[in-house]
């Protein structure tokens, strides 16, 4: 290290020689006047320039030197830096995905990016609504209610979301029914079996599609573009004459009944399927892991609490006017939040709730205490399997950061549409 | 939902006709506050349900659990594995750790008084009760906490760190003025000490105290300079001081007393590192270290050595130099970009192939505190250029038309206003990270919600569902400290005005 950074500085003194000279003889040739040019080393452009060439010659020295103590390592270990790792098997298998353990690193690592996802795709819009709700009723004039909105966001703000996992999974989920194994009919099945919760697995149905099902898609399909039609149509009856639009009922109906009508034009397309449990298999319906459950509603359980707190402060800042006028229109309560209060209390949340969706990515690497197996608990597993480290770290570090960028991106563009135009 | 009349809410759905001092009856209370509507009724009764249900469910549980597994292992809960027949030293070091800040408390206090009066702002009195109201989360869990012990020591020793505080803030609140930094870095050295106790002397312990005890030397050399021949005797705030040392005295005089401050300073600093370098008052070291003390040192180390890299990748950022302020940005974005756990595992698989062979590779607790303070870093580092650019631009412009340097401009203008507009946000980012350190436990450090599961791998007490008790134990143990910093941070929020300028 001292000799590198000897040789750092014969290099800048070295560098910085070439440079006056060039500069007196360049000055010569031009024949230019420098004699209202201060002196090198009062000389702002000269100065900056070398606070950025000593800056650049330190960062490349550390770089180097720590490059060349990771080298001397990873020589001494014997580490290829290759990704030719990446198609090894993994010697993973996950729960619920056909991925077999004998497939390679790169479809572990893809079903582990799925499976982020997934936490983030229920995740996000369940904490939005849930944090709204929780500062909606923070503001109550119901004086219990906001008591206990008050205690909740006090209390979850101020605890680690890895406690929350791992107390919602280990202290209530593991001691629901065991679902696994000979014991698997102890778990509960409401419904006449229908759903079952156990502490691995909670079902419910889903369905599968007989004959004609590729043409009932479509035929839904265009029912629900003429759906959106009528909602199009009853909006433009307000807009001419004033007359209640009642757009929700009219949509609705229109999408059930041409819904119903084509099911039994077509002779039944589909029909719904239950989930079965056989010797540790579970097959047919809607299976959702439990440890799933567990991260995505202790993540959603301490992210509302932050979101609540957004939310609140949002409706405080809507001008009192706004809501003095929706009064003077005679709104009711619901009304006001939904047409006057909540509209704008968004336009002012929305920047900082990017933040909290960042942040809500980023705690879903939480997981990998529960073992729920998504990017980073997969990455974890494959360090366990003597996979080499510093490309699977670099790995794992650049998918967050590109889920981070593309959330960001999407937040942006959002907030983009959401804030007034020429304001 | 409505938005209801209740102080702090600006919208009144009907203004009361009551006449302002009407004390409501409480009939009238219950009917406005709970009844006053349909909704709001049915509300009520709901939730009112609900909690009478778990209230009682809660105390079934709390009345017929068994809290042996805390009985036994709240020592693991509060220090982890620290040999225990050493546990003296962490008794002894928190009382010194509480000492001093009780004192040096005290001392801030008063001189913050005594700033109020200087300027006719309002002054503050102070009052223990208040004092109890504003911390009372911590002293009712350390009283929680203390309750599970097995023999009387503890409340003994509890009873005395509260004494402890108590009359160090006393004796602060009544130093003289002319003690006052001194005090100040008498606290700082008496903090620092506790962790020698604990962690014994050794490399980066001798680093502080040295460090401390350099500066300490360096301005004392320069208020006797100051006081015997540069300056005028008068005592004068410091960012007038430097001033006034400019414009008056003569350059070979100023200079002279200036280096001769620097010589002493660092003179003292490297002779008190040397010495204490070589002795070793114990023999283990932070490695053994483990629970709730471990998290809350891991907050502490990661934010107040995060805090000057932090200040200076947000100058960086700030910078008009290209390649500076890309370095900084790309820095600062990696570091919030990716997650926490990522950057502990870079520390436990990365970061020793980083060290040159010929050296030792640090352990992890060193590794993660690495790590931690430069993740720290990044975010204080945000926090602070938002603090800068809340600085008027016409605050730099009559600094530069005053002649000043940029380093000067920086560090006697800029600096000083945006750190003061900031200091909510860092109470902020202390909750978080103190949150965050929780994921410790994750690359296998034994920090406080580890011990938990530790606790419940015990023969005794393995597979037995107890995580339903020790779990809520470490909650209400971070809660306590999360939760009263970030009333203090509403406080000093209030105090400073941020937000309202």
């Amino acid at each position: 290290m001292l000799g590198r950074l000897l040789l750092l500085v014969i290099g800048l003194v070295v560098i910085a020689a070439v440079f006056l000279v060039v500069r007196f003889v360049v000055d010569k040739i031009t024949r230019r006047d420098t004699s209202d040019r201060p002196p090198p080393w009062r000389d702002q452009n000269v100065l900056s320039l070398a606070a950025q060439v000593v800056a650049l010659g330190l960062i490349v020295t550390v770089g180097a030197w720590l490059w060349s103590n990771f080298r001397d390592r990873t020589d001494a270990i014997g580490l290829e830096l290759t990704f030719g790792f990446l198609d090894q098997p993994s010697g993973i298998s996950i729960a619920d995905n056909p991925v077999s353990s004998n497939a390679g690193i790169r479809d572990a690592i893809q079903q582990g990016v799925k499976n982020t996802f997934l936490i983030i795709l229920l995740g996000i819009p369940l904490s939005v609504l849930f944090g709204t709700l929780i500062g909606v009723a923070r503001l109550s004039s119901n004086w219990l209610l906001q008591k206990l909105a008050t205690a909740y966001v006090e209390f979850f703000r101020n605890i680690p979301p890895l406690l929350v996992i791992v107390f919602l999974w280990g202290a209530v989920f593991l001691n629901f029914p065991a679902g696994s194994g000979r014991t698997a009919e102890a778990a509960w099945r409401p419904f006449g079996g229908w759903f079952i919760f156990s502490n691995n697995r909670f079902a419910f149905p889903s369905i599968i599609g007989l004959d004609n099902f590729g043409l009932y898609r479509l035929l839904i399909l265009a029912s629900v573009v003429t759906a959106v039609g009528v909602w199009v149509w009853r909006t433009r009856v307000f807009n001419n004459t004033g007359a209640s639009p009642r757009r929700v009922m009219w949509s609705l109906t229109t999408l059930v009944v041409l819904g119903l009508a084509f099911f039994f034009a077509l002779g039944g397309p589909f029909e719904f399927s239950k989930t079965t449990v056989e010797d540790r298999i579970w097959s047919g319906g809607f299976r959702m892991q439990m440890p799933y459950a567990a991260v995505m509603l202790a993540l959603v359980i301490y992210t509302a609490s932050h979101i609540a707190e957004i939310v609140r402060g949002s409706i405080l800042a809507v001008h009192k006017g706004q809501v003095e006028a929706s009064h003077a229109l005679a709104l009711n309560g619901l009304q006001r939040y939904r047409f006057v209060i909540l509209p704008q209390a968004f336009r002012i949340a929305f920047p900082p709730l990017i933040n909290h969706f960042l942040n809500y990515t980023k705690n879903s690497s939480l997981a990998v205490a529960i073992g729920f197996q998504e990017t980073t608990s997969i990455i974890n597993n494959l360090f366990g399997n003597s996979q080499p480290a510093p490309q699977l770290l670099l790995i794992l570090m650049l998918i967050y950061l590109t889920f981070s960028l593309i959330l960001s991106a999407i937040g942006n563009l959002i907030n983009g549409r959401l804030q007034m135009k020429g304001a | 939902m409505e938005i209801g009349h209740h102080p702090g809410i600006p919208y009144h759905e009907a203004p009361s006709d009551l006449p302002p001092d009407h004390r409501l009856s409480p009939g009238e209370w219950v009917r406005q506050n709970l009844f006053n509507n349909w909704y709001n009724s049915l509300i009520s009764v709901v939730m009112g349900l609900g909690l009478a249900f778990a209230l009682v469910q809660t105390l079934d549980w709390a009345l017929t659990s068994d809290f042996l597994i805390i009985r036994r292992n709240l020592a693991l809960f509060m220090v982890g594995q620290f040999p225990r027949d050493e546990l003296w030293r962490v008794w002894a070091s928190l009382y010194l750790l509480v000492g001093a800040s009780g004192f040096g408390s005290g001392v801030l206090f008063r001189s913050e008084q005594a700033d109020a009066e200087e300027k006719g702002l309002p002054v503050e009195t102070h009052s223990w009760s208040e004092m109890l109201r504003r911390f009372w989360a911590i002293v009712a869990i350390s009283i929680f906490f203390v309750s599970f012990a097995r023999t009387l020591l503890p409340y003994l020793g509890l009873v005395v760190g509260f004494g402890l505080f108590v009359v160090g803030r006393e004796l602060g609140r009544r130093l003289s003025p002319a003690l006052r930094t001194r005090g100040l870095f008498l606290s700082g050295l008496a903090g620092l000490a506790s962790l020698l106790v604990l962690a014994g002397t050794g490399g980066l312990g001798a680093l502080a105290v040295g460090g401390l005890l350099g500066v300490w030397t360096l301005s004392e050399v320069r208020n006797y300079a100051e006081q015997h021949g540069v300056g005028s005797g008068q005592p004068v705030p410091v960012s007038r001081r430097v001033w006034r040392w400019h414009i008056r005295y003569p350059f070979k005089r100023r200079v002279g007393a200036r280096l001769a401050s620097w010589v002493a300073g660092v003179v003292v600093g490297v002779i008190a590192w040397f010495v204490l370098r070589t002795v070793d008052l114990s023999g283990f070291g932070w490695d053994d270290w483990g629970g709730l003390h471990l998290t809350l040192f891991v907050t502490v180390v990661g934010i107040s050595a995060g805090f000057p890299v932090g200040v200076l990748l947000a100058l960086g950022r700030q910078s008009k130099l290209q390649v500076v302020k890309g370095i900084c940005v790309v820095f600062i974005e990696f570091s919030r970009g990716v997650p926490l756990i990522s950057l502990l595992l870079f520390s436990s698989f990365m970061l020793p192939l980083l060290f040159p062979i010929t050296f030792g590779i640090p352990g992890p607790l060193t590794r993660a505190m690495i790590v931690v303070t430069a993740f720290s870093a990044a975010y204080i580092a945000e926090i602070v250029r938002g603090g800068l650019q809340a600085v008027p631009r016409g605050q730099i412009e009559a600094a530069q038309a005053g002649g000043m340097s940029v380093a000067r401009i920086q560090r006697l203008i800029v600096l000083p206003q945006a750190l003061r507009a900031v200091i909510p946000a860092l109470v902020g980012q202390f909750i978080s990270l103190l949150k965050d350190t929780s994921l410790l436990s994750i690359i296998g450090l034994l920090e406080f919600l580890q011990t938990s599961d530790v606790a419940n791998a015990q023969t005794e007490f393995l597979g037995q569902g107890l995580v339903a008790v020790t779990y809520p134990f470490v909650a209400l143990g971070y809660w306590a400290f999360a939760y009263t910093m970030s009333k203090e941070s509403r406080r000093v929020e209030e105090r400073l005005g941020v937000g309202v300028r």
